[in-house]
């Protein structure tokens, strides 16, 4: 009414978010971290996280020394499950060796050269084809309980196989017929030889976008508190909800380009396929996008200095990553641990991608993670801008 | 020269006595740097666990009879395996892409005819292979259930033959084959990643910033003094931090110390002056908190989770990687902690990790002041 009249929200809007686009995209380095980072992350994430446990280092201590005795070291070894290490390895291929013994073994354990020890005892051969019954040890070092779960029950399967089939050939040289045996037939769907980066690269994708919009959002704008250029901003004619938006947008751009990069790395490098429809993904990203920035902008309005928006940001951060089912599996996971999980949007979102790139879920398969995320975002985004209008208006 | 070296270390010290007032004067940062370890143990003791039980598996019985019955009662009858009810096979797909099931057990029909008949059966089982751990650990329970339940049904006939075989299992150090166990140590070395490396990084930064750092320069504290009295409070911090962990970890998830406290001192206190130096050369490079930051985030926190064996063992990663994982100092840490914590280890097992520490620290802090120094000649 007073004064020159107020452009128009449009105009306001699009003048902050011109400005705010300059700005980053002139920061080469935040240009860098913004988009060039994910993807190297990705790639790196991609290559060493590896799930499969296989090639196991084991010692294997052959007290016996005979035919047999090396026949079923041999075959425990076949599939590459477990993967002989150390001296123990050409020793008692060379030569029967009685004085190499369960001290070796430990000490290998001890310092961490192998991961378990097999001990085939004196006279292994020998008891087996009388008829007695021989006891292999097993020692595994359950550091790691992953890996030792997978060495112990490899080495138990192999030699509960060999012992089922020689009572069953001894059954039937007593003439009798042996009983029915049972056999399980997988077929593994979507990713049939269980690589890993098909499955991770999805939650990664998850991650780092958590990490770069909610971090760089909520340090960007205690930092312009910091500096009082906000404040300058308010001055001029530009409401407070406007410079909010234009300020969040061109995260929400470098958002959908680093998930367009890191989902294209994902087909092209790890060989993640993509049957899902795209635009389930998009509508998942961009209520993700708005969770994320407005957890940013929340933090930015309770922190003061650039520090404690950062440790903040990771509070909520690593809570959110631990907790999403990215990197273990949410059903390991306690049940009061579970029931929190559901308001995790990390969760909800690393649920969208997998199952749109992998299973080719579409927005039906979708509902509920989506519906789930558009609530949190919803809920979190509505707070920050009136916790941000507060602060400023 | 005692005279100069007392001086200096005046100066140090009140480098020192300052850094420590804005750690202090700032209490949310204390609070959060103290809280973020307790906070962090907790949600990886509890949370980080790859040990599923009661997986939802759909079962498609074609056969129907009292046998098949009896055999879908005994695989989810268990502990591992729940039923998620009857389906179809033609349905897995579904199931799957809304996670109502990880896996669908068919039993074929003529099933109890044929255990009758004393053949060899084989069930099929359909697996969600998205989900990578759960498929892996699905497919490994219900073939031991599967061969039990063959032993089961073998039972009479078998049980007449001695086993011709034994294994006897032991499992050193973790028997219980507890997560946290394995997990503690490995979180030592990351919390102790974020704090000293970010903290640092943000704390000279924003010196930088604010231009307050040249008012220090102007002061005759020297460069060098300036380094180590800003990093010596930061130094405290991340030992009280690692202590916080050991002990929080000994207290809840009864993690052991088999090992001396003093190798654990040494070992945690030459990784923090590394991971502090690293924090301080990124400062001096970036000079902006946002981009320090980001590069920190970069060069230690993702390398000291992925690379360092904490959670993913470094013998499956590419020949590339693991020769990238020997330039991480939490490499060695999480190898030294899990030695002293876990099997008692001393100096004679873990002198190459410490070694490696050492040699780390000193390079980083020698580069870092050497930059430092050249910013503003």
């Amino acid at each position: 009414m007073t004064g020159p009249r107020r452009p128009s929200a449009r105009v306001q809007l699009a003048a902050v978010f011109r400005k705010e686009i300059r700005q980053t995209v002139r920061d080469r380095r935040m240009m860098f971290l913004l988009v060039a980072a994910p993807l190297l992350q990705t790639l790196v994430f991609g290559f060493a996280v590896d799930f499969t446990v296989d090639r196991v280092p084991v010692v294997v201590v052959d007290r016996d020394g005979t035919d047999l005795s090396r026949l079923h070291a041999r075959r425990l070894l076949a599939d590459g499950t477990l993967r002989r290490v150390g001296a123990g390895a050409d020793l008692a291929e060379a030569a029967p060796d009685a004085t190499r013994g369960p001290a070796e073994a430990e000490a290998a354990l001890d310092e961490g050269d192998a991961a378990a020890a097999v001990i085939v005892p004196p006279r292994f051969g020998a008891e087996l084809l009388a008829g007695r019954s021989p006891e292999v040890q097993v020692v595994i070092d359950g550091t790691d309980p992953n890996r030792s779960t997978v060495a112990g029950a490899t080495a138990s399967r192999y030699f509960g196989e060999v012992a089922e089939d020689l009572a069953r050939a001894r059954l039937a040289a007593a003439g009798r017929t042996p009983p029915a045996q049972l056999a399980l037939a997988p077929r593994i769907l979507y990713n049939p030889t269980l690589q890993s980066p098909p499955y991770m690269i999805p939650g990664i994708a998850a991650l780092l976008l958590l990490v770069v919009t909610t971090i760089v959002t909520a340090m960007g704008l205690a930092r312009e508190r910091e500096m009082g250029t906000l404040e300058q901003v308010l001055v001029t004619p530009i409401r407070p909800t406007v410079l909010l938006f234009g300020k969040i947008a061109p995260y929400v751009v470098i958002g959908f380009v680093d998930v367009l990069l890191l989902v294209a790395a994902g087909i092209w490098v790890f060989g993640v396929p993509l049957r899902g429809p795209l635009s389930a993904l998009f509508v998942g990203t961009l209520l993700y996008l708005l969770t994320t920035l407005g957890v940013g902008l929340l933090i930015s309005t309770i922190s003061r200095t650039q520090q404690q928006s950062f440790l903040a940001g990771f509070l909520f951060v690593l809570p959110a990553v631990l907790l999403s089912g990215v990197m273990s599996p949410i059903r390991a996971m306690p049940g009061w641990l579970q029931a929190i999980t559901w308001v995790n949007p990390v969760r909800h979102y690393a649920e969208v991608a997998r199952s749109c790139l992998l299973r080719g879920a579409g927005f039906g398969d979708l509902a509920v993670p989506l519906a789930a995320l558009a609530l949190i975002g919803g809920a979190v985004f509505a707070l920050a801008v009136v916790r941000f209008r507060t602060r400023l208006g | 020269m005692n005279d100069r070296l007392r001086r200096s270390l005046v100066r140090v010290g009140a480098m020192a006595s300052k850094e420590t007032l804005h750690v202090l004067r700032d209490p949310r940062t204390l609070v959060l740097a103290l809280v973020m370890p307790v906070l962090m143990l907790f949600l990886f003791g509890f949370g980080v666990s790859f040990d599923l039980d009661r997986v939802p598996v759909a079962i498609a019985d074609a056969d129907r009879t009292p046998a098949s019955r009896e055999l879908v009662r005994r695989l989810t009858g268990a502990r591992e395996l729940v039923s998620a009810g009857e389906a179809d096979p033609a349905d897995a797909d579904r199931l799957f892409r809304r996670g109502e099931a990880a896996a669908v057990l068919v039993v074929p029909s003529g099933y109890g005819a044929q255990v009758a008949r004393r053949e060899r059966i084989t069930l099929q089982l359909l697996a969600d292979g998205s989900d990578v751990v759960v498929a892996n650990q699905v497919l490994a329970k219900a073939d031991a259930l599967v061969r039990a339940e063959s032993r089961r049904l073998a039972g009479v006939d078998l049980a007449r033959v001695d086993p011709p075989l034994q294994v006897k299992l032991w499992t050193r150090y973790n028997p219980a084959g507890r997560s946290a166990l394995f997990m503690v140590p490995g979180l030592a070395a990351y919390i102790l990643a974020i704090s000293a490396v970010l903290l640092t990084a943000l704390t000279v930064a924003g010196e930088w910033e604010r231009g307050s750092m040249e008012q220090l320069f102007a002061s005759p504290v020297g460069r060098l003094e300036i380094v180590l009295g800003k990093l010596a409070p930061y130094l405290v911090l991340g030992m009280l931090e690692l202590l916080l962990v050991v002990a929080f970890g000994a207290a809840v998830f009864d993690v052991p110390v088999r090992g001396s406290l003093a190798l654990f001192l040494v070992v945690g206190f030459f990784f923090l002056v590394g991971m502090l130096g690293q924090g301080l050369l990124i400062s001096v490079v970036t000079k902006n908190q946002l981009v320090a930051t980001q590069a920190g985030t970069m060069s230690s926190l993702l390398p000291s989770l992925l690379l360092s064996g904490m959670v993913f063992p470094i013998e499956n990663m590419p020949p590339a990687l693991q020769l990238l994982s020997r330039v991480v100092p939490a490499r060695y840490l999480v190898h030294a902690l899990r030695g002293i914590l876990l099997k008692g280890n001393g100096l004679a097992a873990l002198w190459p990790d410490l070694l490696a520490l050492i040699a780390f620290a000193v390079a980083v802090l020698a580069l870092a002041t050497a930059r430092f120094q050249r910013r503003l000649a």
